[in-house]
């Protein structure tokens, strides 16, 4: 069986500070991190492949550095690791992002099981499995906690409007996978680090791929940013300071004031 | 990169407009860095006009024959009835607004079985056309079954928008469209509006304090999403919208998917975040389940419900379901307290609409104590202890 | 496939950090230390092969371990002490107790022992220092006696006793040098061989969480095969081989103890407001009591760096560098220390806050290992050799390579250097010609000096070269302003401190004469914009280090 996961490098959100005069965003000296539902569905394809057998492959697209995300891959247990990485792929949005990763799977030819993160931690749209579905005319199944499969096709379960379902799919498919509140990242032991070393990361541009240049990079990209602008003010409200037992009585006393409590 | 022209003055306007940092000025010149991305934040501040994308070599189409606000009306159930999801309506009087500034039909489009109930109400939100695709087979959501229906229905009557519902139905849907139909899609907006005959398109960006306005001039229809309770329902009175029938089949490879269970979580109404008249939400300032056990007891003492900040839900201090936020729950009850969350824009979209916001946060700069009617300076989790105290056990 | 990247490195310690994350809390670290208990279970989850399995750093391949360069190991012990400088003891005594045979054991000795620890995840202790031997070694006083049969040497039995050995209490296997008939030798004893005994665990000041305690030996035999190397009267020298690289790693403590302390120092001190403002935002406090100490990590950082890639390329050797890493780094970390207390005040004076427990943790680092005196007596004796050899142009050649190197890049403080060393020169030829060294006091202070010369030369030739070191927080030109600043004061206080030597052992001398010569106007001058700079580095500092 052929599993492919892919995987996003995002700045580690909990540390990523916005300059309070700016506005701008302070990444100097910020970690990158693999995007956490991509790693959830990695340890999804891992546990499949625990009791399976099957391959799994990494793709990521991104720079050069990107390449941190697919070695944490290997280290971790997966097989192969393929970075997307040219000049030509900036200013992608999801449209061309999913047309490039699509292309790429295209190349990879064999797969059974494609599995997403359900959306990067500093994109938030959501859109890229679902349209790297849609670019490969595959069914996709989106939000799902879990998955598991007998070979033949894959049982999931996926969170619906108040609850969850369980859906039965045949492969190929795309599946996009949820995180638990409580997930918690599994890291690789040092001897894993060591070995991931000698597993194969191939890198792949454009050509590679035989991209369209038309539907890759600012030119693949439908949407443009018109204008970008701070939050509306609101008018500034009172602001005080003192000890906890101080502040904790104007609470009290605001709460009376604003007529919640009596 | 971002091209600058000759014409820069060394202004400096787009080292400070850039999220990345990726503009410094050199020899009193902007200048790109690698950190660009192209998101094209710069462009429009710059007051010789010298920043600019690379142009793209794609050919301008003639894009006048698309018209019409189209509203993809989603049907829910909660185990017990069906209904329409209110976000529908809320998405039909925004959109009712939108088409009355492009001078274009505000259509709901509607797909699933028995969905006649439903007209009435759909055209008091204003609609004048109910495009129906309703047949037992489509009675539950399937993607490729919708998704064929939606793009069939789009590519007969060429609106000039659609917009969806950021449930999962909607997040589904929507980006299936955008790829076959090599159009954008901006998820989760806060806004939306008319400019030049663009629907601009407004969220918090680059997971950054400010908002950006995004659009699509090239390419139509124009694609959104839009979470429930960012916008509000406004009946229009007597109004009957024209219900145009289509018979659609469905593809053969919807069968692909296919649904074993469905299960509902019991819900109290307690918790119900979006209804309730007060809510006590906790951030990273709470650190731990401890804290968390404070806003439950405060909640519980003024009948509230507990909500968290996206920072608290990564740190699994509450479940998903209780994110305000840009991303999660949009509210608007009578009283909001925010106990040791910073107030970053993407949460802060999320409470605007509350009567009375109280912030309890250790940093002066927070930026939540710009939003907020009340502020104090100190340990959330110190100043809940006291004011615990104050309650009867 | 010996090497380990740096994306590899880098893996390694985001799972350590996650590691810690999710294990190590300071409460549990705070009730270890008041109880004064080891946390066992914690050493052994970090050697178990599917967690981290941390030991296997120092392990090569061909035993099952991952073969790790000076590089990733000093990286590692940076980390760990972060973490916590006990747990980074405990670990870092498997490390030197394993140096002996490292260095010294035969292959079948290496195969059997390494294998051993690997797989079975044994800690191990070094067993060197006694009561009457401590930065003394010659005097040890523990000995293996001769067991033969039939005339031939089977066996040693080792009575005597060792003091303050970490892992003492918990290790199972233990390298320990005793007194052979032919001279100081490296034996592998197991716990449980009889007679062989350890002691309670000492209550300390700090690093309570790495177990310390003295070992006892009664007449314990050990087959001949266990005396490392089958040759007896190597231990020293097998002690001495790795010097350069064991030097290091405690370096690696000095900076990361002291890092984890001023930057938590810093993190309140943003939002801690006193007088209108954040503490962080006032010059007063951030020049006093965070940035000068921040300023010395980046260039403690940047020499036990390329010491490391130095060892890289020749294993053994360059104890002076290591010595000279580790007595910067331990002494600047312990400083910031005692600072970061002050700079948090009440909180910092109390066990609710980590760093009056950083500040008891990280004095042992000036001890162990080599303490701060023996260290500048090594240096001094070690680059004093080098003024001899080369009648006094040493450091003359080094300063005119800084010259050059102002010439092309005016900005990071080469300059300073070039005269911080023609001063030292100049010093150290005075002190030969007067007979200086006879002042014990004057050789240790020298070797003080030599230390702080090195480390800023090191630091403004690798930011000339652009070169941001691995692990660093900072860009280039940050980088670049902190070498300026380093420069200027390394070289000042060189200057005017060995001139403090020499006119307080030699009343004879011309005092205006030897200031002139020294150049201690030009050195004085440099500090223009001096405070600038560094006002410079606290911006950076605020920017880089907020919760």
């Amino acid at each position: 069986m052929n599993i492919i996961v892919c995987l996003k490098q995002v700045p580690d959100s909990t540390q990523v500070k916005v300059d309070p005069k700016t506005g701008t965003l302070i990444r100097a000296g910020v970690p990158s991190i693999l995007n956490p539902y991509d790693h959830f569905a990695l340890e999804k394809a891992l546990a499949i492949k625990a009791k399976t057998g099957a391959k799994i492959t990494c793709l990521s697209m991104g720079p050069a550095q990107a390449v941190a995300v697919l070695r944490l891959a290997l280290a971790l247990g997966a097989d192969e690791g393929i970075l997307l990485s040219d000049r030509a792929f900036a200013g992608a949005d999801t449209w061309a992002t999913s047309y490039t990763l699509a292309g790429a799977i295209k190349k990879i030819g064999a797969y059974d099981l494609i599995l997403c993160g359900q959306m990067a931690i500093d994109g938030d749209t959501a859109q890229t499995g679902p349209e790297m579905a849609n670019q490969l005319r595959i069914p996709q199944i989106t939000f799902c906690e879990q998955v598991d499969t007998n070979g033949a096709q894959v049982i999931v379960k996926k969170l619906i409007e108040g609850g969850h379902q369980i859906l039965e799919a045949d492969m190929p498919i795309l599946l996009t996978m949820t995180m638990p509140a409580d997930y918690a990242p599994k890291y690789p032991s040092f001897m894993a680090a060591h070995k991931a070393q000698e597993k194969p990361i191939h890198t792949w541009t454009a050509a590679d791929i035989a991209a369209d240049p038309h539907k890759i990079g600012l030119e693949g990209s439908p949407t443009r940013v018109s204008r970008i602008f701070p939050p509306a003010a609101r008018a500034k409200g009172e602001v005080i300071s003192g000890s906890a037992a101080e502040l904790a009585n104007k609470f009290i006393e605001i709460l009376k004031k604003e007529s919640i409590v009596k | 990169m971002i091209q600058i022209s000759q014409n820069c003055i060394g202004c400096g306007k787009c080292v400070a407009a850039c999220p990345f940092g990726a503009l410094s000025l050199v020899n009193r010149k902007a200048v790109a860095s690698n950190a660009c991305t192209m998101c094209g934040a710069c462009v429009s501040g710059c007051p010789v006009k010298a920043l600019s994308l690379p142009a793209t070599s794609t050919a301008k189409k003639d894009l006048s024959a698309y018209k019409g606000v189209w509203v993809f009306v989603e049907i829910g159930y909660d185990g017990h009835a069906r209904f329409v999801r209110p976000v529908g309506f809320e998405l039909l009087s925004k959109g009712r607004e939108l088409a009355d500034q492009l001078g274009e039909e505000l259509c709901a489009v509607i797909i699933g079985s028995n969905t006649q109930p439903y007209y009435n109400e759909i055209s008091q939100c204003g609609a004048d056309k109910i495009y129906a695709v309703n047949a037992p087979v489509y009675h539950n959501y399937n993607t490729l079954a919708y998704a064929n229906a939606m793009l069939t229905l789009i590519r007969k009557y060429n609106p000039s928008v659609v917009l969806f519902p950021s449930t999962y139905v909607g997040r589904d849907l929507s980006p299936r469209l955008a790829s076959e139909l090599f159009v954008g899609l901006t998820a989760d907006c806060t806004d939306l509006s008319i400019q030049d005959g663009n629907l601009i398109q407004t969220r918090p960006a680059f997971g950054g304090n400010i908002m950006a306005d995004i659009k699509c001039p090239d390419y139509r229809p124009q694609m959104a999403t839009v979470r429930p309770n960012v916008f509000k329902k406004k009946p229009v009175a007597g109004k009957t919208a024209q219900v145009i029938n289509e018979t659609i089949a469905v593809p053969v490879e919807a069968g692909k998917v296919r649904i074993k269970e469905t299960h509902f979580d019991p819900v109290s109404t307690q918790e119900k975040l979006d209804e309730s008249p007060v809510v006590i939400a906790g951030g990273r300032g709470m650190k731990d389940a401890q804290g968390f056990a404070q806003l439950a007891d405060l909640a519980k003492h003024l009948g509230g419900a507990v909500g968290a900040s996206r920072a608290a839900i990564d740190m699994g201090l509450a479940p998903k379901e209780k994110q305000i936020g840009q991303s999660g729950v949009t509210i608007s009850p009578k009283l909001y307290v925010a106990c040791g969350i910073s107030g970053a824009v993407q949460h802060t979209v999320g409470i605007e609409r509350s009567e009375v916001i109280i912030a309890i946060n250790k940093d002066a700069n927070a930026p939540i104590f710009n939003v907020c009617k009340y502020g104090l300076v100190g340990d959330a989790k110190q100043i809940l202890q006291k004011i615990l105290e104050q309650f009867p056990q | 496939m010996a090497k380990n990247d740096l994306i590899t490195r880098n893996l390694m310690l985001d799972s350590l950090r996650q590691y810690a994350k999710n294990r190590i809390s300071f409460n549990l670290l705070r009730e270890h230390d008041a109880k004064n208990e080891i946390p066992l279970d914690i050493l052994k989850e970090m050697y178990d092969h599917d967690v981290l399995g941390v030991h296997l750093l120092l392990i090569p391949e061909e035993y099952g371990g991952l073969g790790g360069q000076t590089t990733e190991i000093y990286r590692i012990c940076e980390e760990l002490a972060r973490i916590d400088l006990g747990i980074a003891t405990g670990v870092f005594a498997t490390f030197l107790g394993s140096d002996p045979l490292n260095v010294g054991g035969t292959p079948e000795q290496k195969a059997k022992w390494f294998k051993k620890i690997a797989q079975e995840n044994k800690l191990v202790a070094y067993g060197a220092t006694e009561a009457d031997a401590g930065s003394d070694l010659v005097s040890l006083r523990t000995r293996a006696e001769h067991v033969k049969q039939d005339g031939k040497v089977v066996g040693y039995k080792i009575t005597g006793s060792k003091m303050w050995i970490s892992n003492g209490g918990v290790a199972d296997i233990y390298t320990v040098l005793a007194l052979a008939p032919g001279g100081p030798s490296w034996f592998i004893v197991e716990k449980g061989t009889p007679g062989f005994t350890q002691d309670a665990h000492e209550d300390k000041h700090g690093i309570r969480l790495s177990n310390t305690a003295g070992l006892s030996f009664d007449d314990v035999y050990v087959p001949a095969e266990n005396l490392i190397g089958l040759k007896e009267g190597q231990g020293f020298l097998q002690a001495q081989a790795v010097f350069g690289y064991t030097r290091l790693m405690v370096a690696a403590f000095g900076l990361g103890g002291g890092e984890q302390a001023v930057e938590t120092a810093l993190e309140y001190a943003q939002q801690r407001i006193q007088a209108g403002g954040p503490l962080a935002q006032k010059q007063g406090f951030m020049l006093k009591l965070i940035t000068p100490h921040y300023i010395r990590f980046e260039a403690a950082r940047a020499y036990i760096d390329w010491t490391a890639k130095q060892l890289e390329i020749n294993n053994h050797g360059l104890a002076t560098e290591g010595a000279i890493a580790k007595l910067y780094a331990t002494e600047s970390g312990n400083k910031a220390a005692e600072d970061a207390i002050q700079a948090m005040g009440g909180f910092g004076y109390t066990k609710e806050f980590a760093v009056e427990k950083i500040k008891r943790d990280v004095k042992i680092t000036c001890i162990y290992e080599g303490t701060s005196e023996v260290l500048e007596m090594t240096i001094f004796r070690g680059r004093w050799q080098e003024h001899l050899k080369s009648r006094g142009q040493y450091y003359l050649n080094q300063a005119s390579e800084f010259d050059a190197l102002h010439a092309q890049n005016p900005n990071v403080g080469a300059d300073s250097v070039a005269l911080g060393f023609r001063a030292l020169a100049r010093i150290l030829e005075d002190c030969r010609v007067n007979k200086l060294t006879r002042h014990q006091y004057v050789t240790f202070m020298l070797g003080g000096l030599i230390s702080e010369m090195e480390v800023a030369a090191v630091f403004t030739r690798e930011c000339a070269g652009k070169h941001v070191t691995e692990g660093s927080r900072f860009d280039i030109d940050s980088l670049c302003t902190m070498a300026r600043v380093n420069a200027r004061q390394s070289a000042f206080k060189t200057t005017s401190e060995g001139l403090r030597l020499i006119l307080g052992t030699c009343p004879d001398i011309n005092t205006a004469e030897l200031a002139q010569a020294v150049n201690l106007v030009g050195i004085e001058d440099k500090m223009r914009g001096l405070i600038d700079d560094m006002d410079k580095v606290s911006a950076k500092l605020r920017e880089i280090f907020k919760k």
